[in-house]
């Protein structure tokens, strides 16, 4: 399976009476863009944006963050089963546009926490997303839809204004193209290099809002999947999409996945990228050794692997269940890296493992995603909410998006964390 | 800092404070004006920039005896100097003088909010005691490394008082890298910046694993514990039992404050109030993030059994429903004060002659 992500630069961002791409400068119709919107009948009105860095605005209600792509070279295939129709994603050009995100808020959520971005202050410092050029778009439910259902089309709506943005630059030379190519059914079988495989928890029903969980892969929820076997590029390439909060993870974080990238880009030379597992975290205690038995031989028997990077997200029952699927992996003597999240801030690092298994011997800190950060901001203008926005902040406070200065765990700051390693974070103890 | 001089004070054991030996370790606090033994040498290092401006000079075994009210007494010698830096020891690895200076430390820190500065070896226990309410520079285990140890507290205080900010650190507060300062870290986890991804170290270092190559760990593993299973009830009927629960069921309002996720505390409900069999849902809160709580607010018996235990006291299985209910919330809260939060809900249970807990979690 190859792909190539053909990479353009934009500089600038700015609306006008038509959408193309000049000089490395994004021009947006927002009439254009709304009418697309607005063809979901669940979506009555949308607000649409451009805030670049040093504006003094905060953007809130963050349902998901998404990288401008477009199929180059396929019809109707991007990200397969919620935007295009239904295929396999990971195969051909993809174009895809650096250094702006499409930052989508749903104003009217009724989820407990939801993420923000400021685009000025200590915020914007923090987030990747802080120092991007961006397209803020924020839905509106219409008349008799239900919430649930709305936010699939809120995350839809992003998607969909993410394709938008990257057709625009259609004719533009890209700045660099990065080849994705690995033939899975052929890969270096007698190679003397390791086989290094990627198990990726890339879901927890633990959170599902009225016990619903939320579509993200090719247009389905995966609560109930089995350890799956799926290829590295439709990860990359819209296949896998964030969930409807973002908890540092979103659809931009999956669509630059950094483990992948990172096995990629070491394939051939010190390690064969010999595949990837899928799994979701299980509270059922048998039906999670079931899964982490099968996630292990999958890793162990089918991909034959030496080693595997082990990734989970947020939250401490995931915590458990990547550490047993480390477990059944080490007994089957392959050899494995523990992502973990410290969720608190005080003790040492050994007070923050859920689990106790002298082979798991090498964890990797992504960060501490609770760490609390004090954001000030005299924001002029308040994006997919309104100042009166409650802030979520785990202790009993009330906070709001007006408030000159706010509480922010940084999991909730988008852009600040990766769960998929690609931050420069190491949690130490000082 | 150039202008004004800083004003130290020293903290030092009978010994080290040339009253006398082991025979004088009950002799009680004084205060001796500017620097006296190893004060000499600290003088020597802080140079032009700081004046040990006075000595405070205590019996080992007259601190040890009530570290806190012994660390009171001593602070009330202090406050008058107004210091802007305190220094303790450094004590080496002598057990009652590590103690003493970790408790006079965490004293004048917590009162004067200044910098305080001591210095032990890693065996000493006042490392694990006080290591989170002071400055511990590590030091070797006797006073040959006096100097040495001197240095190192010196060049911390320094870096303190400037008042820089760790721009490695993702909050850039003003705190010192341990490794560069050779100081115990003080149990607070930091996110720091780092060249590489968790990414590119997470391949280096599993491949370094597989060769059979040194790899570190970015976690230490923790030491197995083993807890022994107590002996089962011999005769339920007869027994009181009690309902714990960490899923942060609390009345609507939260009028305790329990915390969401990392919450420190423990609280209690009398069950007639708060669990009665008419309950109502809006009656309810629940003060823990780690689970989408409809489930147990449409019926708090779905975390809190109080409805089978009472069918089982009627059916006389069980002989009593212990009538509080002891109630935290477990969301990423730190394993430490877990098991102290466990300790002091498991002697409360004791103190009331419970036989039996039942623990539900979420």
């Amino acid at each position: 399976m190859r792909l190539e992500i053909e990479s353009i630069d934009i500089r600038d961002i700015r609306m006008g009476p038509k959408t193309y791409t000049e000089d490395r400068g994004l021009h947006i119709n927002p009439k254009e863009l709304e009418e697309l919107l607005l063809k979901d009948g669940r979506i009555k009105s949308v607000d649409i944006d451009v805030v670049c860095p040093g504006d003094r605005v905060r953007i809130v209600n963050l349902l998901d963050v998404v990288q401008p792509r477009c199929k180059i070279d396929q019809f109707e295939a991007d990200f397969p089963g919620f935007v295009g129709r239904l295929r396999i994603a990971g195969s051909g050009r993809t174009r895809s546009l650096r250094g702006v995100a499409v930052l989508v808020s749903n104003p009217c959520t009724k989820r407990k926490y939801s993420a923000l971005v400021d685009m000025c202050g200590l915020g914007a410092e923090l987030s990747k997303y802080g120092k991007m050029r961006n397209i803020s778009i924020a839905p509106y439910i219409a008349d008799g839809t239900e919430e649930r259902d709305f936010e699939d089309a809120v995350k839809i709506a992003g998607l969909k204004t993410a394709v938008y943005l990257a057709l625009a630059a259609e004719g533009i030379s890209p700045d660099e193209v990065e080849v994705y190519d690995l033939d899975m059914p052929n890969l270096e079988r007698h190679s003397s290099l390791p086989r290094i495989a990627y198990y990726y928890q890339m879901y927890s029903p633990q959170h599902d809002h009225h016990g619903i969980p939320d579509p993200c892969f090719y247009g389905t929820h995966v609560r109930d999947l089995m350890p799956t076997i799926i290829h590295p590029n439709e990860v990359l390439d819209g296949g896998v999409v964030g969930h409807h909060t973002i908890r540092s993870l979103d659809t931009y974080t999956i669509q630059n996945h950094a483990v992948i990238k990172e096995l990629y880009r070491r394939h051939g030379e010190d390690l064969i990228f010999a595949g990837v597992v899928f799994g979701v975290a299980n509270i059922d205690p048998i039906i999670r050794k079931r899964k982490a038995l099968m996630a292990a031989n999958l890793i162990k028997n089918v991909l034959g692997a030496d080693g595997v990077i082990i990734t989970k997200i947020h939250g401490g029952m995931p915590h458990v269940d990547v550490a047993l699927v480390g477990e059944e992996c080490e007994k089957l003597g392959v050899k494995t890296a523990l992502y973990t999240q410290p969720l608190i801030s005080v003790g040492t690092l050994t007070d923050t493992l859920l689990f106790n298994n002298e082979a798991l011997d090498l964890v990797i800190t992504v960060g501490a995603t609770l760490e609390r950060v004090k954001l000030p901001l005299e924001a002029d203008r308040i994006l997919g909410g309104t100042a009166k926005t409650k802030v979520f902040l785990a202790d009993p406070v009330d906070q709001y998006a007006g408030d000159p200065m706010i509480d922010m765990e940084q999991m909730l700051i988008a852009g600040v964390h990766d769960h998929l390693g690609g931050a420069h974070i190491i949690v130490r103890e000082y | 800092m150039a202008g004004k001089k800083l004003k130290a004070l020293h903290y030092l054991n009978q010994f080290f404070g040339q009253v006398g030996g082991e025979a004088k370790a009950d002799v009680g606090f004084m205060v001796k004006e500017g620097p006296v033994g190893p004060g000499l040498e600290l003088q020597n290092e802080l140079g032009a920039r700081a004046q040990v401006v006075a000595t405070v000079i205590c019996g080992d075994n007259y601190f040890a005896k009530i570290p806190e009210e012994a660390a009171k007494e001593g602070l009330g010698l202090i406050e008058p100097y107004q210091p802007n830096l305190f220094f303790a020891g450094p004590a080496f690895e002598a057990g009652r003088y590590g103690v003493s200076c970790g408790a006079i430390c965490k004293a004048v820190g917590q009162k004067l909010g200044i910098p305080v500065i001591t210095g032990m070896s890693q065996e000493n226990p006042g490392v694990e005691m006080y290591r989170k309410d002071a400055f511990i520079c590590k030091t070797g285990v006797s006073a040959r490394d006096m100097r040495n140890s001197l240095q190192k507290m010196t060049k911390l205080a320094f870096r303190l008082v400037s008042g820089e900010k760790n721009m490695d650190l993702v909050l850039r507060e003003n705190l010192p890298k341990p490794d560069d300062f050779s100081y115990f870290p003080r149990l607070i986890l930091r996110n720091e910046y780092t060249e590489q991804t968790a990414a590119q170290r997470s391949v280096t270092k599993l491949l370094a694993k597989i060769r059979g190559e040194p790899f570190e760990s970015e976690v230490v593993l923790p030491t197995p514990e083993s807890v022994e299973l107590p002996p089962p009830l011999k005769d339920p009927s007869k027994c009181e039992i009690a309902l714990v629960s960490d899923g942060g069921l609390v009345p609507k309002g939260n009028p305790d404050g329990l915390s969401g996720r990392g919450n420190l505390r423990w609280t209690t409900y009398e069950i007639d109030d708060f669990l009665p069999e008419d309950f109502r849902s809006s009656d309810y809160e629940i003060a823990h993030t780690g689970y989408f709580p409809d489930e147990v607010l449409g019926n708090p018996s779905r975390l809190v059994p109080v409805d089978v235990v009472r069918d089982l006291v009627k059916q006389g299985e069980i002989g009593k429903l212990h009538p509080t209910f002891f109630c935290t919330s477990g969301n990423a809260t730190v394993t430490r004060r877990c098991a102290e939060m466990g300790d002091e809900i498991g002697a409360e249970l004791k103190r009331r002659k419970i036989h039996a807990v039942i623990f539900t979690s979420t």
